[in-house]
């Protein structure tokens, strides 16, 4: 059959006709092969329009129909409709050429606009007669709605919707929703309090049974079509269930104090909080961060950032309680721990460190150490071996204990605590100290046997036959490493950790006259300044690196030198040099630094013939210790490393031989004491789990930390600002003159106040400091400190969009000084003063000037200033439009609640007041005494005083004004959201040139989007006060309820096709498709599309290689007929 | 004799361009008459094929307005049509297609006054350059301009004609 094509070009009135001579068109049009009828028509789109074209389909038999007029985004879908109820298949017979936005709207010449016209049009019948014949699919909606943003536009929309009986998902991020009208204090013009009207919507949703309430959750995926969304949700973790009462006693003991965002930073919240009183829902929340880097450096992972909170508040008893916690030896390892804490500190970035281990010791030193609560746990029928009563011992045997276990542990001393009690100095850690913590560890029913060496009384199998379930092997590293070099046994040669063994346990003062000690470390700084202690007349260290590269700590190579302790570096030892078999010097050669090691430090290189002797009595060497495993392998064959020491998983430390485990120095070589206690932590654990059989909890916790090797992002509170510069904390140490002759200690700690001050530096990086002190004191036991993010998929059918607005931030505009002045406000600042839940309870008052949190005395004269950012070429174009009545309100209530003496200034570039009742409320405000400037202000200037200078041009008198104020007001614009670009792709939608969400038409369709089932509703669209967004909101809510109501939808047919016949099975369409809407069908070699989930893009058709893969309505045949139409006469 | 009147083809994506140009067209942005648009769904839909079939019935340019990287509507046809363009750059340059003939623009739904400044300056361009040497050869169709011939091999011309 020949087709038949009518052919209708519209005059638009005469947006068409003035410049395209629409008649000269038609007339081509009409020698077109094909075209039957060819006819111009003042208005295409009208009734009559349409009805032309159906008359014409019945007379005259047409089969196609091209319409020319407007953009087919207008009214593609009236012609297609028109089409339909004439009988023909709207897909097969209509197209539409769009001659006035692409034609005589962009062109100026009547000639070129009319060729222009006829050229289009020609590829639009060319076009026509490859149309096939499509049926669009249709779809069930799920009548449940999604509305992203709880302000006043979500709740708005989501009580409609629940209403009409209808379920509506509210999500909202804050964990409160309000938004920012219940930030505000007044709404003009009628002055109403926003919180009488607002909060009753806000109990509302958190009531209606039909609204799902999401607070504190961030929609993270959308996926499906209108009618039929996939919307992913994640509930971020508040820490509090839902039995919390909202009583607020968890915040009066939370120890942390943030700005609170609610209130714009004006006040402090904890970090359990509610963001105000009359919070939907009233439930708690706690703001937790990335664990704070103290806490993550220690090796132990001690709760750093809590104990140190609780020294803040004086509560050391709690801060000593945490410690605990990981550290089995609070006043140890308050003394002696190298702090890698310290280095991780982020106060470091505004002045120093937190001197935390210092605070550490003070706790210790200043609560009872009986008082530390035990878990209340049933004793379990298992006994534990700890062999070796050092660190890493007594943290296994103490959290073991803690558990339950029953521990035996074997000492081969005399006395327990291994190296702590042999090797560190009584100067550095007191045995009083030592003891106090040990017996604490032993009062908890933990068994020692002093004198019990591993080989010499017992062997493991004799453990075995005793009954005990698992061994632990802390035996450390107390073998001394020898020199290798000429005369080392020579008598007044004594290894370092002999001779501070003997010092330590038996004050032996054996010391010669004249002591050399050779290494770097802090066992030669411990062995340099007992030898001192000890008698020696003068005590040299011989290090064969500079000063720089010594191991040694910092204080701990200060303290040497500060009792003369003599440094002698870049040398190494060579000889001993002998005298009847006795030590009278040693021989050293001169080093050079040469290239950096595998370690990164740089090796030393002796200098030939630079050999010299250094006389002496006695000669320490202190270059190291290894692990004296020969008495346990003679019974038992472990694994050793090639380091000598014992061969253990690194996850669950267990040996070679199953059941028995080992950690701290026996395994890692001499090293820190934390990180001895580091690995009895994973001892701990690894032995309950060995003895419960649930070792395979290991495997499934490597795997999962393979899985999630990217490293998560670091969201530390911010660094404050104005942070102000506070000098570390330092304690009092003995004078040297006076602590050289004694064991006495030297550190004797920070005083108490100097420890609260250090401890109030801590900057709180991790937001919620975990000291628990919340958890105890609810009654409704509603805090969990383990909640995680929960994420949850709902079925939703349509999206309503009400994310609002960011106020502008006036910190960049710098002649306006905000920031820097105190009493320069925003408007949400002022709007915050304003109200009663604010700072000052709803008085206006002036900022006390060295205090931005103060409030002080109501102020005598006011400068609002309008358009910030708005109107500005600068910033934002577009006016905000709800700045000059919220202006005016401000102008009343400063009237109103600072007496009507109070000078009020507007400076204003044009008054809009253009909504119902605005004007009038223009005029009273006028009336009540406000001074109207017209102008805009060009500087802000403070005084020493505070008072401030505003300088701004009058234009209607035409002169400069200058006058002083004691506080103004900046009326900041309303912005995009900043997260505005990530909302548009997470939904399909568009953003326009000012950065808001794009409506589908301004006019006509403002609440949709190019998403179909997506609306907009509120700020987000573009700046609005109340009325208009509640109107809106009310808008979108009826267009869900429309799309809900109906229950059926129509999906476009324009989906893509895979035909069979030529498919090659090639499969390239199935990585391309962005939606896999494409599978792969095996038994015919072919792939095929799912309808259900093709959207049409074309990406499969734009590259199929054999040309099966088309998008329906935009076939080869179809496209190519235009471009030829476009380019062929 | 009149000026030499390129003809360009627009291939414009339903989302971003193609509503760009009818903001230009509310907002009264006038512009060259010599862009006549295609409507496509996505950029990603443009197949190469339409892009040689244009230059072969005598395009003397080509655009490809799609959306902005991250924005597509599609979730990312704009980056493949930018592979197939880059691609597709080079094998029009071996048959005389000069790459100035041939753009790719991402044009958001709100910049109806970038799409004018892309097709002034495209037009401008091509005024420059002159007919494409595939239009010169097409015999009766001499279009005056640009003098100096822009190399071309007819060998592989004919090839695909």
């Amino acid at each position: 059959m020949s087709e038949r094509i009518g052919f209708y070009i519209c005059h638009c009135g005469i947006n068409i006709a003035y410049r395209v001579r629409v008649a000269e068109v038609a007339a081509y049009a009409s020698t077109f092969p094909g075209v039957v009828v060819a006819r111009d028509y003042l208005f295409m789109c009208s009734d009559p329009g349409q009805e032309l074209i159906e008359k014409d389909i019945r007379n005259l038999d047409l089969t196609r129909v091209v319409v020319a007029s407007c953009s087919p985004r207008m009214h593609e879908k009236t012609f297609r409709a028109a089409c339909q109820r004439a009988g023909l298949n709207p897909y097969h017979a209509f197209h539409m050429v769009c001659v006035r936005e692409h034609g005589s709207w962009v062109t100026e010449n009547e000639d070129e606009a009319t060729e222009k016209a006829r050229v289009i049009v020609r590829a639009g019948l060319k076009r026509v007669s490859f149309q096939n014949a499509l049926i669009p699919s249709q779809f069930s909606v799920n009548s449940n709605s999604l509305i992203v943003g709880g302000g006043i536009a979500g709740m708005q929309a989501a009580i409609d919707i629940a209403s009409a009986g209808f379920k509506a998902y509210l999500v909202e991020k804050a964990p409160t929703v309000g938004g920012h009208m219940l930030q505000y204090d007044k709404a003009f013009p009628t002055l109403d309090c926003t919180a009488c009207i607002g909060t009753p919507k806000m109990v509302a949703v958190g009531q209606d049974k039909n609204v799902e309430l999401r607070s504190y959750a961030e929609v993270e995926h959308v996926s499906g079509f209108v009618g039929n969304f996939k919307v992913t949700i994640n509930n971020k973790a508040r820490y509090i269930k839902s039995n919390c009462t909202g009583c607020g006693d968890c915040a009066k003991v939370c120890p942390v104090d943030f700005p609170n965002e609610w209130d714009v930073n004006t006040k402090m919240r904890k970090a359990i909080y509610l963001s105000f009183p009359q919070a939907v829902p009233v439930r708690y929340v706690i703001d937790k961060r990335t664990t704070a880097p103290c806490r993550t450096a220690c090796p132990a992972g001690t709760n750093v950032q809590g104990y140190v909170q609780m020294v803040k508040t004086g509560n050391y008893q709690q801060a000593l309680n945490i410690i605990m916690e990981r550290l089995p030896l609070p006043g140890v390892l308050g003394r002696v721990c190298p702090h890698p804490c310290e280095i991780d500190c982020r106060r470091a970035e505004v002045d120093s460190a937190v001197s935390i281990r210092d605070l550490k010791r003070f706790a210790a030193d200043h609560a009872r150490l009986e008082d530390v609560p035990m878990p209340m746990v049933e004793e379990i029928d298992k006994k534990i071996a700890v062999i070796g009563s050092g660190p890493v011992g007594l943290t296994v045997a103490y959290y073991l204990r803690r558990k339950g276990f029953k521990i035996s542990m074997f000492e081969s001393m005399e006395k327990p605590g291994g190296m702590l009690r042999t090797g560190i100095p009584d100067y550095r850690l007191p045995p009083s100290i030592l003891d106090q913590e040990i017996n604490h560890i032993l009062s908890k029913g933990v068994e020692l046997k002093t004198g019990m060496a591993l080989g010499r009384d017992f062997t493991l199998a004799s453990l075995k036959d005793q009954g005990f379930d698992a061994i632990f092997l802390g035996i450390g590293a107390h073998v001394p490493v020898k020199m290798n070099i000429e005369n080392e046994d020579a008598e007044g040669v004594v290894d370092a950790v002999w001779f501070l063994r003997k010092e330590n346990l038996e004050r032996a003062r054996s010391a010669k006259k004249r002591v050399v000690i050779i290494g770097g470390g802090n066992a030669a700084m411990d062995t340099a300044r007992v030898a001192v202690r000890s008698g020696a007349e003068s005590v040299s260290v011989v290090y064969r690196r500079t000063e720089k590269e010594m191991p040694a700590d910092h204080e701990e190579i200060e303290g040497a030198k500060e009792e003369g302790i003599e440094f002698i570096t870049l040398t190494g030892p060579k000889k001993v040099v002998t005298e009847n078999g006795r030590v009278i010097g040693i021989e050293c050669i001169k080093n050079e630094l040469g290239p950096a090691d595998a370690g990164g430090r740089r090796r030393p290189v002796p200098i030939a013939g630079s050999e010299y002797v250094i006389a002496c009595d006695m000669i320490i060497p202190a270059i190291g210790q290894s692990v004296e495993t020969a008495p346990v392998i003679k019974d038992t064959p472990f694994e050793l490393t090639a380091w000598g020491t014992f061969k253990v998983d690194p996850d669950t430390m267990q040996t070679s031989v199953p059941g028995v485990f080992a950690a701290g120095d026996a395994v890692t070589g001499p090293a820190t004491v934390v990180e001895a206690i580091a690995g009895g932590h994973k001892v701990v654990t690894a032995i309950e789990r060995y003895l419960n059989q649930e070792m395979d909890l290991f495997d499934a916790e490597r795997k999962q930390k393979e899985e999630n090797s990217v490293p998560e992002e670091k969201n530390y509170v911010p660094i404050p600002e104005k942070a102000a510069i506070v000098a570390r904390a330092k304690a009092t140490f003995v004078e040297p003159l006076s602590r050289k002759s004694t064991f006495e200690e030297v550190d004797l700690g920070l005083s108490e106040a100097a420890a609260q001050s250090d401890a109030a530096k801590c900057l709180n990086c991790g937001g919620c400091c975990e000291c628990k002190l919340c958890v105890d004191t609810c009654k409704a036991k509603a805090i969990d400190h383990d909640i995680k993010d929960q994420r949850e998929i709902v079925d939703v059918g349509s999206i309503i969009i009400a994310t609002g607005f960011d106020p502008l931030d006036p910190t960049p505009m710098t002649q306006y000084g905000y920031g820097r002045y105190a009493n320069v406000f925003t408007n949400l600042e002022f709007e915050r003063l304003s109200n009663a839940t604010g700072p000052t309870l709803g008085k206006l008052l002036k900022r006390d000037l060295n205090d931005r949190m103060k409030f002080t005395e109501p102020p005598k004269s006011v400068a609002i200033l309008h358009c910030i950012g708005s109107r500005d070429i600068n910033y934002h174009e577009y006016c905000s439009r709800t700045c000059c009545m919220y202006a005016l309100k401000y102008a009343h209530l400063l009237k109103d609640k600072c007496g009507h003496n109070t000078q009020v200034y507007n400076f204003y570039i044009d008054m809009r007041c253009f909504g119902k009742g605005y004007e009038e409320f223009y005029k009273k405000v006028q009336s009540e005494g406000v001074r109207m400037i017209r102008g805009k202000v060009g500087s802000i200037k403070e005084a020493k005083n505070g008072m401030l200078t505003v300088l701004a041009e009058d234009t209607l008198s035409g002169r400069m004004v200058e006058i002083e104020v004691d506080m103004a007001i900046l009326c900041t614009a309303m912005e995009p959201r900043t997260n505005a670009q990530d909302v548009m792709r997470k939904f399909g939608i568009g953003i326009g040139a000012d950065g808001f969400f794009q409506e589908e038409h301004p006019k006509l369709a403002p609440v949709s989007t190019p998403s179909s089932g997506v609306f907009l509703a509120g700020a987000c669209q573009g700046p609005k006060d109340i009325p208009d967004t509640v109107a809106q909101a009310k808008g979108a809510a009826a267009e869900c309820l429309a799309l809900s109501a109906k229950g059926i939808v129509e999906v476009p047919p324009m989906i893509s096709w895979i035909d069979p016949d030529v498919c090659v099975g090639c499969q390239v369409c199935i990585g391309l498709c962005p939606y896999s809407a494409i599978e792969f069908d095996d038994f015919n070699s072919i792939s095929i599309v799912n309808s259900a989930v093709c959207k049409g893009c074309g990406s499969c058709a734009g590259h199929c290689p054999s040309g099966a893969a088309k998008v329906r309505h935009f076939t080869d045949q179809q496209v190519f007929a235009e471009i030829d139409g476009l380019l062929l006469n | 004799m009149s000026e030499f009147e390129p003809k360009i083809v627009g291939f414009f994506c339903n989302w971003c361009t193609f509503t760009a140009a009818d903001l230009a067209g509310t907002s009264r942005l006038s512009y060259p008459h010599n862009i006549k648009i295609i409507r496509m769904m996505c950029s990603g839909m443009v197949d190469p094929k339409y892009v040689i079939k244009a230059f072969l019935n005598g395009a003397d340019g080509v655009l490809i307005g799609g959306c902005w990287p991250g924005d597509c509507h599609y979730i990312n046809g704009n980056l493949k049509a930018r592979r197939r363009v880059a691609m597709l750059t080079e094998i029009l340059k071996e048959y005389g297609i000069d790459e100035k003939r041939f753009w790719l623009r991402w044009i958001a739904a709100s910049e109806g006054t970038m799409l004018r400044e892309v097709v002034n300056e495209m037009t401008a361009k091509l005024k420059e350059l002159g007919p494409s040497p595939l239009n010169r050869e097409t015999p009766g169709k001499k279009t005056p301009g640009n003098e100096t011939p822009e190399k071309v091999n007819p060998e592989k011309v004919k090839m695909i004609g």
